[in-house]
């Protein structure tokens, strides 16, 4: 069940519940670096990562492979199973030249039989200690704003009774079809997750 | 959530952890409690390093309890040479009440000596409401970042709903054209038709065809035959018909593949001519061939699992004022390759025949890099061999 069909929610809400970012950060250490946002409610899974995908080198060095090497990638995972992974190209033993991508993958799940407290648990610890090194700055904070206010003051401009085109999406997706034409712009498609 | 040990003593050649669950949030937890369980336990021997290990996600869609065991016992087969996250899709009662049951469990395997190379496998039966919507269950539990190989164990629905929203969520499609239902045609054309870039098909009908097309290309490695290849006046390939079906996908797949090497245009689609007879007329620059598809009845018996392998392919050529002909006739476990020019026998081959088994055709088409270019090619001459309006390259 979407949204718009839950009980005591207009069937014309404009309630956001997703959201897809490019974002730029202007400065040179970030120059020519797209950062890509995606959140939303009821997609197939909850899954919280950041992932780093690596430049591809302007010169491959390898023999023409039957297939393209993906790029390098590494995530971060935050929740639920959290740990780290990274994915490169190797090449499939053998005489041929195929490229595969193999995965290195550490879960903490799997490495450690202590099960780690609660985000909440250590975050209560830390301020009972003082310790603030876990929490957002407050000018980390306006910084965030900075980007989304203006989204949503846009978003609020909308008029419910004559709404644009509304990039709406079927519960259990990744979201509306302008979310991947986003990526697709930059000849990028989101990660599967 | 249980978590059974089903034999995990140590030092023994393979285990197993297994838990059961019953919906999408159970199975993740599952999987989780699996793999700290392992963690706590450590790897069978104590001088290795225990693993988690997968290269892809392989869903598999098995519409009936008998394949989807044998499609189970297939994916445990290939557990040590694809290691992967295998999802099996068992679809129950569509009528019935809504429910999820999963099998999960971890396999662990020893390997090369110095670790312990662990699988997961989910066996998951769905009735109900979520018939309608297999995708959904199966998204969640796609590894990330990795590639998704969906095998279709049984006739694929192609077209319909299911069968187009799992297909969107793979990268590589694995399906058994000669288990097509009816005569194939119709599957075939879809097929044709779905096939997308992006989207790799491997098809274990056409790759069971491999050692008929060697062994005819072989004799034409004698530079006696070579000057017949261009002057090919007839083709006739007999299929097995078990029962009552006159199934001739794989033998559009042989005929598509000799069109699409050879530079055949096809410009009309395979015609019933008798009860056991379909025939066309191909040509090659201008000149006519003529292709016929027959159907022998054989008993049913293991041999032929299902109607339309191939029995025989015969061709007739000439070059010059030489005639030859060419047959493959199959045996019991063998096939045997001859060829005549005017009469004289020029050339002999014969192949053992392997036992037809899921694992090592599963194995190849998962391991085969990027697409199958000349199936591709076949593929769509097969489709307007048997009537599709797909267009020759």
């Amino acid at each position: 069940v979407g949204y718009r069909q839950e009980p005591e929610v207009s069937p014309r809400s404009l309630t956001e519940t997703f959201v897809a970012l490019r974002l730029e950060v202007q400065n040179w250490r970030w120059a020519g670096v797209p950062f890509y946002l995606r959140t939303g409610k009821r997609m197939p899974k909850r899954d919280t990562e950041i992932a780093v995908q690596f430049n591809r080198p302007p010169l491959s060095l390898f023999r023409r492979s039957s297939n393209e090497p993906e790029a390098n990638l590494l995530v971060l995972r935050i929740q639920p199973d959290e740990g780290i992974m990274l994915r490169f190209a190797s090449k499939v033993p053998g005489l041929e030249l195929n490229v595969r991508s193999v995965h290195m993958d550490f879960s903490y799940g799997s490495a450690f039989t202590v099960e780690a407290p609660e985000a909440y648990e250590t975050l209560l610890l830390d301020v009972l200690h003082g310790d603030a090194s876990l929490f957002t700055r407050a000018d980390e904070v306006e910084a965030a704003w900075s980007i989304v206010t203006p989204i949503n003051e846009r978003w609020k401009q909308m008029d419910a009774r004559h709404p644009p085109q509304f990039p709406n999406y079927d519960a259990g997706t990744w979201g509306p079809a302008e979310a991947d034409h986003l990526m697709e712009r930059d000849g990028r498609r989101w990660r599967r997750l | 959530m249980t978590v059974d040990h089903v034999h995990g003593t140590r030092r023994a050649a393979t285990r197993r952890t297994a838990a059961r669950a019953d919906s999408v949030a159970g199975i993740d937890a599952a999987l989780m409690g699996i793999w700290a369980d392992l963690a706590r336990q450590g790897p069978a021997d104590p001088t290795t390093i225990l693993a988690r290990t997968r290269v892809l996600t392989l869903v598999v869609v098995a519409s009936r309890p008998e394949t989807a065991e044998r499609a189970m016992d297939a994916v445990l087969k290939l557990a040590g040479r694809h290691p992967s996250r295998s999802l099996v899709l068992a679809f129950g009662d569509p009528d019935g009440p809504a429910a999820i049951d999963a099998r999960v469990q971890a396999h662990c395997h020893p390997f090369g000596g110095s670790s312990e190379v662990c699988t997961e496998q989910i066996f998951l039966k769905i009735s109900g409401e979520a018939c309608q919507h297999p995708d959904a269950i199966a998204t969640p539990l796609l590894v990330h970042d990795l590639p998704v190989a969906l095998w279709w164990t049984d006739d694929p629905p192609i077209g319909g709903r299911t069968f187009t929203d799992l297909v969107a969520l793979a990268d590589r499609l694995v399906i058994d054209s000669g288990l097509f239902r009816d005569d194939g045609r119709a599957r075939l054309v879809s097929l044709a038709a779905h096939a997308r870039e992006g989207l790799e098909i491997y098809d274990i009908g056409w790759m069971r065809l491999e050692l008929w097309r060697m062994l005819l290309a072989g004799l034409f490695d004698d530079p006696a035959l070579g000057p017949f290849l261009g002057g090919i006046e007839r083709v006739r390939v007999t299929v097995a018909r078990p029962g009552s079906v006159v199934r001739i996908s794989r033998a559009a797949l042989y005929l598509g593949w000799l069109a699409g090497r050879l530079g055949w245009r096809v410009d009309e689609g395979l015609v019933t001519s008798s009860e056991e007879t379909q025939r066309c007329v191909v040509t090659r620059r201008g000149r006519r061939i003529e292709v016929e598809v027959a159907a022998e009845p054989v008993p049913e018996d293991r041999r032929f699992r299902a109607p339309g392998g191939l029995m025989r392919v015969e061709l007739e050529a000439i070059a010059g004022r030489h005639r030859a002909t060419i047959s493959l006739v199959r045996g019991d476990d063998h096939l045997y390759a001859e060829a005549e020019i005017d009469g004289e026998l020029r050339a002999r081959r014969t192949a053992m025949i392997e036992p037809f088994e899921d694992a090592p055709y599963l194995a190849d088409a998962l391991e085969a890099p990027g697409e199958d270019a000349v199936f591709g090619a076949t593929l769509a001459l097969a489709a307007k061999l048997v009537g599709g309006a797909i267009e020759q390259a």
